[in-house]
């Protein structure tokens, strides 16, 4: 069974390099990465049940060093997933650090504050980060084999190393989930009281999924500049964080694979739907408060729970 | 000797076919231009925080394609308007749907300096005839001036260096403080305005900067009334110009100390329509005036269409359409050879609502008429941009710079 | 000398501003556990129906109890439908609707207001400065200042020291039993939620005239409505009063010395006061669902 799902995946996501264009290639890039970022973030809000508006930070800080490291070293895809992983890594920790001691709706306004200072950090230092203005010609990514060096700049090329960066992303995450060290993480969420009775430190165990989660969106923030050759401040924005809260809702908290679906909705209609009206922002909004009202699990869960209750069997919830 | 070989029915075939492909190609570019849809592409920022200079940038191209029956050169006009939102990433999603999918011929507008910066590679890549509307980061002409790229519109440096040369001439020597927003437009209007008016031998005091989005002057208000400066050299934009006018006026300093800024704290349409009495008195050098002579005819047609009188932003998008109509009809309706294109462009100027508008071979920047404007009562009463002074044809350093 | 009296009194009108903005937040939150994100939206409504009443020629003082019932009437319908099913769920579900609620409504106000940035015609009463030791310092921040005081006293006392104020409370920390005593809560949280929303209201039409009004300025002055009630402290007043004084004083005084830098100090101060506070300036027992 598991075979047949794996084939009919490498299938679907094979289709897009038939039919899809440079430019749909690219988009869909962008989808995968900007979603394995969000996956990221439910290992956090979905299992941790931690709410954080500053997650933009271990992705924006990321997409920063890889872009002023290419400067220097050329932009080996090693090179630079590795640089992203430590850099989002440690400023995952260093919030993790900041907010220990917080919960919710204060850890929600610490992780904000805490992500706005490094905004203003990155927007002012304009030597090192162009400020307001961005870094823009940076050099292409490439994949260097023992006996070649791809360049990794057409949206073939950067559609198939999102995919393989989403599918990584998604195994690690999982298996992540799946250890023990996930489940005691749902048990911080549900019972913390109790966890710490049994012996769990729970500052440890937040830290450690901080470091997993700002580690895979370190992945993520790497390839982001090389789509565009451009990275700005806005990656490193709190409206950043608050969009892929939204793109994580709208897709399914706690599902993993909920994020891309989500990503995929959310840049569609601002992409495509802007294209037709000035109205694109109510659609969004439209969206996402339906979402949460009627189908709080996300959509997917939503159409499932559909289609279940369609063909008689019991919902489980 | 050349070898004859009999004719075979493939070497016919492929013969015919070959002649087939070449035959439109070769015939007369007029026969095939002629009529073809005309496909032009214009990002603007239609949500956040330049929504208003966005519509307007819209309506202006939109006034000029509609006094031109849609049509440029005989070629039907489609124009496709996109929203990049004021964001650099969305504004590359959106230039790259235009050329990769929407097929357009020519692209053009932006508002945020950010987004054009960040554009620059795609359509040189693309090597995509490109019109910035008015992103005006001095880099454009500089460091990243692109083969592709031209201008109609102004640099940063232009409206600073103007404004140190007035300045100097007539605001007084010494006794100068500026403040300004905290970004890299307010750091390039100052630093050059600094740079001018010190290379005169004035004698700046001193430099103020407020972070972008400051909602609060009154400490820095309160701390220029104490340095009692001869006058004050500020950049804000949007909102900040908005709020740094008015409480200006709260604190008793309009009118006690003379202002002079950039074109965008006191655009007509923007600011001065926002804060109206505030306004009155403030010198700024701008590259659009409303009371300009060249934009006479618009600025009728623009106040009775949207009620107000036009901003830079509104004729921005009058002009890009001008410029990319003269560079049309030039090549008869013909874009297929982009040097023919740009050739024409450079040859001769282009006669737009801004003024004469020659561009520099050297990065495809416009040079232009820089205006001093002072806001004095038009009028009806409502504050109006009044031309004082016309600094012709101001270029921009370029490359060397 | 005078240098300094003047900044204070900026300080003290920009605290008022901020507690002013925080004001209806902190009441829908101590009282009724309630995260209304949708705040920015009623002070951004304020602001515009503030405008629009003092350019009408009407008289002014009457713009700031319209600008309250516009926002008391919009937080109404939106009390009936969808917030009074939101009590009871997790904060996260509040913020999540309520967030995408602000989305929806920042985009019809710009729809329906315009994009361009307005302002409001200060009364003729409100103009003009007045000279603290040859300092200019404008009339209509002095209002501000003491409005501000007025408003918070006023809601201090009602929910203080009247028993209104008590009943309410008591709602908070167990709503059935109020019930048992044959009180109606559901009315009591509608009238709540009213109130502020309608403070939201008149915060923005005060707020207007430093601020102008335009579309994006609901983001902004909910970031700031935010921070100043999490900081203060969850379940009382004072603790909003105390992180708005400390607020608007350190950014006004940094805005003096390192203007560069003012909000990056603010921030961190922010920041460094939940580090060491992590339940806010002035702590008290909440339930959290």
């Amino acid at each position: 069974m598991l075979l047949a799902r794996i084939a009919i995946l490498l299938v679907v996501a094979a289709l897009p390099l038939a039919l899809a264009g440079d430019y749909q290639l690219r988009f869909l890039a962008e989808i995968l990465i900007i979603g394995t970022a969000v996956l990221s973030l439910d290992l956090l809000v979905g299992f941790g049940g931690l709410i954080s508006l500053g997650h933009a930070v271990f992705f924006g800080s990321a997409a920063y060093a890889a872009a002023i490291t290419s400067q220097k070293l050329g932009a080996d895809i090693f090179v630079m997933l590795a640089v992203g992983i430590v850099t989002g890594m440690i400023s995952a920790i260093v919030l993790g650090v900041v907010v220990m001691r917080t919960i919710a709706l204060f850890f929600l306004i610490l992780s904000l504050i805490v992500g706005q200072i490094f905004w203003e950090i990155v927007f002012n230092w304009r030597e090192l980060t162009g400020g307001a203005d961005g870094l823009r010609g940076l050099p292409p990514l490439e994949l260097h084999t023992g006996f070649a060096t791809i360049p990794l700049t057409s949206g073939v090329t950067l559609y198939i190393a999102a995919a393989a960066l989403a599918a990584l992303a998604y195994l690690v995450a999982r298996s992540f989930v799946e250890a023990p060290i996930g489940r005691a993480l749902l048990g911080t969420r549900e019972r913390s009281l109790r966890m710490s009775a049994l012996g769990y430190s729970i500052p440890r165990i937040r830290l450690m999924v901080l470091a997993a989660s700002g580690g895979i969106a370190g992945a993520a923030g790497a390839l982001y500049p090389f789509v565009n050759l451009y990275i700005g401040p806005n990656a490193i924005h709190w409206t950043m964080s608050a969009t892929m809260i939204i793109m994580l809702v709208i897709g399914g908290v706690g599902s993993l694979y909920g994020a891309f679906i989500g990503s995929a909705i959310y840049l569609g209609i601002q992409t495509y739907v802007s294209s037709y009206t000035d109205r694109w922002q109510l659609v969004v909004g439209f969206v996402f408060v339906l979402t949460v009202m009627i189908m709080p699990k996300g959509i997917v869960a939503g159409i499932k729970a559909v289609l279940r209750r369609r063909s008689g069997a019991r919902s489980v919830r | 000797m050349i070898e004859m070989r009999p004719l075979s029915r493939r070497r016919f075939i492929s013969a015919a076919g070959a002649a087939a492909l070449v035959g439109p190609v070769a015939a007369p570019s007029l026969v095939r231009a002629a009529g073809k849809p005309l496909r032009i592409g214009m990002v603007t920022s239609l949500s956040g925080p330049f929504t208003g200079l966005g519509e307007s940038m819209r309506a202006g191209i939109q006034m000029l394609l509609a006094e031109n029956g849609n049509a440029f050169a005989g070629r039907p006009v489609e124009l496709i308007v996109e929203d990049d939102q004021a964001k650099p990433d969305e504004g590359v999603r959106k230039f790259r749907k235009l050329l990769g999918q929407d097929n357009v011929d020519i692209v053009s507008g932006v508002i945020s300096s950010a987004v054009a910066l960040a554009i620059r590679d795609v359509v040189t890549e693309a090597k995509a005839l490109t019109f910035i509307s008015a992103g005006s980061a001095n880099d454009l002409a500089r460091k990243a001036a692109s083969p592709f790229v031209f201008r109609p519109t102004k640099t940063n440096w232009m409206l600073g260096h103007t404004a140190g040369l007035w300045a100097y001439e007539k605001l007084g020597k010494t006794g100068c403080l500026t403040i300004g927003a905290d970004y890299a437009a307010g750091r390039e209007y100052i630093g050059d305005f600094v740079a001018t008016y010190q290379q005169q031998g004035g004698k700046v005091g001193k430099q103020l900067w407020a972070p972008l989005g400051t909602t609060d002057f009154g400490p820095l208000l309160t701390t220029i009334a104490a340095e009692r400066p001869e006058f004050i050299y500020s950049f804000f934009a949007g909102s900040d110009a908005v709020r740094f006018l008015r409480q200006m006026r709260d604190y008793r300093l309009h009118g006690k100390v003379k202002l002079i800024g950039g074109g965008a704290l006191f655009d007509q349409e923007d600011v001065v329509s926002a804060v109206k009495e505030a306004a009155l008195g403030g010198l700024n050098t701008c590259n659009q005036s409303p009371t300009a002579p060249s934009s006479a005819a618009f600025t009728k047609a623009y106040q009775a269409a949207r009620k107000v009188m036009p901003g830079e932003m509104g004729t921005a998008g009058y002009v890009t359409g001008q410029v990319i109509k003269a560079a049309v009809e030039r090549v008869e309706g013909d874009l297929s050879n982009k040097d023919k294109v740009k050739e024409a462009l450079l040859a001769k100027e282009v006669e737009t609502v801004f003024g004469p508008m020659p561009f520099d071979p050297r990065n495809n920047q416009a040079i232009l008429d820089i205006y001093v404007n002072e806001v004095k009562e038009g009028p009806d009463g409502v504050p109006v941009n009044q031309v004082i002074h016309t600094y012709k044809g101001v270029r921009d350093p370029g490359p060397a710079a | 000398m005078g240098f300094y009296a003047v900044q204070s009194l900026n300080a003290l009108s920009f605290s008022m501003l901020l507690l002013l903005t925080g004001l209806g937040l902190s009441v829908v939150l101590n009282l009724m556990n309630f995260v209304n994100l949708t705040h920015g939206s009623f002070f951004l409504l304020g602001a515009y129906i503030g405008i629009y009443w003092l350019a009408s020629g009407a008289p002014w003082w009457l713009a700031f109890p319209i600008a309250f019932a516009a926002a008391g009437l919009a937080g109404l319908l939106l009390e009936r439908f969808p917030f009074r099913q939101f009590y009871a769920r997790t904060h996260l579900m509040q913020v999540l609707l309520t967030y995408g609620l602000s989305v929806i409504f920042a985009d019809l106000m710009r729809w329906g207001f315009g994009a361009q940035i307005i302002s409001p015609e200060i009364p003729e009463l409100l103009r003009g400065v007045v000279f603290i030791l040859d300092m200019p310092f404008p009339v209509y921040r002095l209002f501000i200042i003491g409005f501000g005081a007025f408003l918070a006293l006023a809601l201090w006392l009602v929910i203080d020291r009247t028993i209104w104020g008590a009943v309410v409370r008591a709602c908070v920390v167990d709503r059935g039993f109020v019930e048992t005593l044959g009180l109606d809560t559901r009315r009591i949280f509608t009238a709540v939620l009213v109130v502020s929303a309608g403070l939201g209201g008149i915060a923005g039409a005060l707020g207007a005239g430093i601020l102008s009004a335009y579309p994006g300025l609901d983001e902004e002055v909910l970031i700031l409505a935010l921070i100043v009630v999490v900081v203060g402290g969850l379940g009382t007043f004072r603790g909003t009063v105390l992180s708005s004084l400390l607020l608007g004083f350190v950014m006004t005084f940094a805005k003096v010395w390192i203007p560069e830098f003012s909000n990056v100090v603010a921030l961190i101060l922010m920041a460094a006061l939940l580090v060491a506070l992590p339940e806010g300036l002035v702590a008290q027992k909440v339930r959290q669902v």
